[in-house]
């Protein structure tokens, strides 16, 4: 079910737009996107932060079209403000989420880089 | 690809992000929809870029660092003062509060995560028309004001000019004036004048130009120009009028006129003489009784007809001292309330009527129309004059720059003025310039002129015309007596007035006889002598006058022929 | 405010109807309902059934019409007037220029 981590025309659209900038715009990505789930694993017991955090990465990740992740970023943004939730438990997920989508933008990229 | 093309002009936009990921794929994005894009981080940086390169419109981020993207457009919105900045809110956010939130800091619009280019390119555009209207408007206010300010500045300088002319006259200075005028009033083509003439009588006019602001105003200049220098010259109410009439005619767009009041007020005569054109109808107040003659408009305003169909017939009527005659002007009528109900005349009636004391009537009437509207209209006039004795004040000749020595020392001169003449022609106000040619009775020219127009007045009513003085007895044979001389001045055909002005020299001196003969049957100097000299009679009352301002009169010819002196001594 | 300009079949007689207040924001409009007529009509009629108030431009736009129309020689007819238009023209005694009834 690749077409749920990744939304292909999403992609084709951002190449259409980006033309020459869209292997930049996906390193970019990359790049932001480890940053956040680095901020994400620091912050695990600060649900404010982690609220924040997954906020910004929401709508990054809706822009580049990785859906389950945007998602997932979603219930840990509503979730954080919910004194019960299992937060560490989403943060895993979208740990594992990112690691399954970050080959799929690697290969992208490498497949516009002449 | 339409989505993508420019705007009406490429505009410098900023946009503010604290993901890296998005501020590329939005800058790219606007970059090829042919914008400058200029970035930031968080709202503290939008704020900094914004105070140093001033962009046109703003792309924020809700949610940043450092300064979230609601602070940083308050101060946008604050910095950017008049002009519109459009800002739209770069938002994921779902939450209704959130939005109204973008709002309340002064976001103009929305636009959501993911980002759709068309959408983008289509919001960019609809806020760079409205941040263009809003220019235009801006533009368009300063220049209006600008305007305005000048207009304002004309309508200053103008009434600066205009008040020497208008208030050349006599309007503030007699006691027995009172009037209430807006200050901007000749904006509003309100004209009041006034003005004694030789023989101390007092002219008022009232006036009321078609039209607003300028135009108004300049039609006014030329009529009181008209209306003062004929005043003082010792012209009746029919020449003024008459060269009124024409000047505007000449003067003023077909569409253009002036309706007036026109009246003289006569305490030596006690008469008012009245002309209106268009005008509401003013009024005579007899204080002894309470009865209001009013004073109807029966003729076309100034300015309409040619000179040969302009009517100048006026009305005369009988007044007692302490007589109020009343003009107003549409303004008053037409003082609306707030439901639009007009005052009227009715409720001015109702004033008059309700009234007991009639030094307070003004001041009535003024309080019945704050009543009404609540506050004062702009283009309000109102004018009371009342019938004062005491000395008459009359108009002051031109100061003379020469000092007298080349003035006409030893002279005589006849005239006989026939019926053609008689019928249209005053020739006092000639007689009385020709008259100042002699510096020693300039002193004297009141006088002067109002003896001279009293045996003139005579000479043609008693005389040529055959009218009985007898006939002024009441108000009704008063009026019954002016009907009579415009008719029979209007048929005569035969008669004459001569006059004869005769100048010695007596040392450093002299003397002045006038002489006035008429064509008429004479009549009875021994008994009309003889009869007391009643001040409050109507008729007889002009011999009287000329004995009081002349040392020396004598009849001969069985009355058909008069004669007064006037003596100088050396000239200061 | 408007007003309308009907031409009678014979193009002898044109009717001018106005509504409404007639003041000075009726000038173009009054204009263009006499000014544009390449054949002139003998008789000028100006119907104020239906016009609530007039003001001292109007009685100038009156003058305008008249002096288009030949001045002294115009027959220029003013109808239909109410009781507090027909006070203004009497005031101002336009019912010497103008056939008034």
């Amino acid at each position: 079910m690749v077409d749920v981590h990744l939304d292909p025309d999403v992609l084709s659209g951002l190449q259409e737009v980006m033309e020459g900038e869209y292997p930049k715009l996906l390193e970019t990505f990359l790049d932001d996107s480890q940053k956040r789930i680095e901020a994400l694993r620091t912050a695990r017991d600060d649900a404010k932060a982690l609220g924040k955090i997954a906020h910004s990465f929401k709508g990054s990740s809706g822009n580049l079209g990785a859906v389950r992740l945007a998602q997932l970023c979603e219930r840990l943004e509503l979730e954080s403000g919910e004194p019960t939730a299992n937060l560490e438990a989403l943060v895993d997920q979208i740990d594992h989420e990112f690691a399954v989508v970050k080959p799929l933008y690697e290969s992208e990229r490498q497949r516009f880089q002449v | 690809m339409s989505a993508l093309a420019p705007a009406h002009e490429a505009l410098t936009i900023l946009i503010a992000d604290d993901s890296a990921t998005d501020l590329l794929l939005l800058s790219t994005i606007v970059r090829r929809q042919g914008h400058q894009v200029l970035t930031a981080a968080n709202g503290r940086e939008a704020v900094e870029v914004f105070t140093r390169a001033r962009p046109q419109l703003v792309l924020m981020d809700a949610l940043m660092p450092v300064m979230d993207g609601f602070e940083a457009a308050r101060w946008i919105k604050q910095l950017s003062g008049e002009a519109l900045v459009p800002i739209i809110f770069l938002t994921s956010l779902t939450d209704s509060a959130d939005l109204a939130e973008c709002l309340d800091a002064g976001g103009d619009d929305f636009l959501a995560k993911p980002y759709n280019p068309l959408l983008l390119a289509a919001k960019i555009n609809a806020m760079d028309r409205l941040r263009r209207l809003q220019a235009t408007v801006l533009q368009q206010r300063d220049l209006i004001a600008k305007h305005n300010d000048y207009l304002l500045h004309e309508q200053r300088v103008a009434k600066a000019v205009f008040d020497k002319v208008a208030h050349s006259g006599c309007i503030n200075a007699a006691p027995n004036i009172r009037y209430l005028q807006s200050p901007y009033a000749l904006f509003n083509g309100d004209l009041l004048l006034a003005a004694y003439t030789p023989s101390g009588d007092m002219h008022v006019l009232l006036g009321d130009f078609t039209g607003h602001g300028l135009p108004a105003a300049v039609g006014a200049m030329p009529l009181a120009e008209v209306f003062y220098g004929m005043t003082a010259k010792g012209y009746g109410l029919t020449q003024i009028l008459r060269e009124m009439n024409a000047k505007l005619k000449r003067i003023l767009p077909v569409d253009m006129f002036c309706c007036a009041t026109l009246l003289c007020l006569s305490t030596d005569r006690r008469v008012v003489e009245v002309w209106n054109g268009g005008m509401p109808e003013g009024y005579v107040l007899e204080v002894t009784t309470g009865k209001r003659t009013p004073l109807a408009s029966r003729h076309l305003p100034l300015g309409v007809l040619s000179a040969e169909l302009f009517d100048d017939r006026t009305e005369v009527w009988p007044v007692a001292l302490g007589d109020r005659v009343f003009l107003l002007s549409d303004g008053v009528l037409e003082t609306a309330d707030a439901n639009d109900r007009l005052f009227g005349v009715e409720r001015l009636q109702q004033v008059f009527d309700t009234n007991r004391e009639p030094d307070r009537l003004f001041d009535d009437i003024e309080q019945a129309l704050v009543a009404f509207r609540g506050e004062a209209r702009d283009d309000v006039s109102m004018v009371e004059i009342t019938l004062r004795s005491g000395l008459a004040t009359r108009a002051t000749g031109p100061l003379y720059a020469d000092s007298g020595q080349s003035c006409p020392r030893d002279w005589s001169v006849n005239f006989e003025f026939r019926a053609e003449t008689l019928k249209r022609y005053n020739p006092l106000p000639y007689l009385l310039q020709l008259l100042l040619e002699i510096h020693g009775l300039r002193a004297q020219s009141g006088a002067l002129y109002s003896v001279m127009a009293e045996l003139y007045s005579n000479a043609l009513e008693h005389g040529v015309l055959g009218l009985d003085s007898l006939l002024k007895r009441d108000a009704q044979g008063f009026a019954e007596y002016y009907r009579q001389r415009n008719e029979r001045l209007a048929q005569l055909d035969s008669g004459y007035v001569r006059v004869q002005v005769q100048v010695v020299p007596n040392g450093a001196g002299g003397t002045m006889t006038l002489r006035i003969e008429d064509s008429g049957p004479g009549f009875d100097v021994e008994k009309v002598l003889a009869q007391p000299m009643d001040i409050d009679r109507l008729s007889g009352r002009g011999l009287g006058l000329v004995r009081q301002l002349s040392r020396d009169i004598r009849w001969s010819d069985g009355g058909r022929c008069v004669c007064v002196e006037f003596s100088w001594e050396a000239l200061a | 405010m408007s007003v309308e300009s009907v031409v009678s079949p014979d193009g002898k007689k044109l009717t001018i109807v106005i509504k409404g207040r007639f003041d000075f924001s009726s000038h173009q409009l009054f204009r263009d309902a006499y000014e544009p007529f390449y054949k002139a009509p003998d008789t000028y009629i100006v119907d104020l059934k239906d016009t609530t108030y007039l003001d001292s431009s109007a009685l100038g736009m009156l003058l305008l019409l008249r002096d288009h129309a030949g001045g002294d020689e115009s027959e220029v007819r003013v109808i239909n007037s109410n009781s507090d238009v027909r006070k203004i023209l009497a005031i101002s005694n336009f019912d010497k220029l103008f056939d008034i009834n």
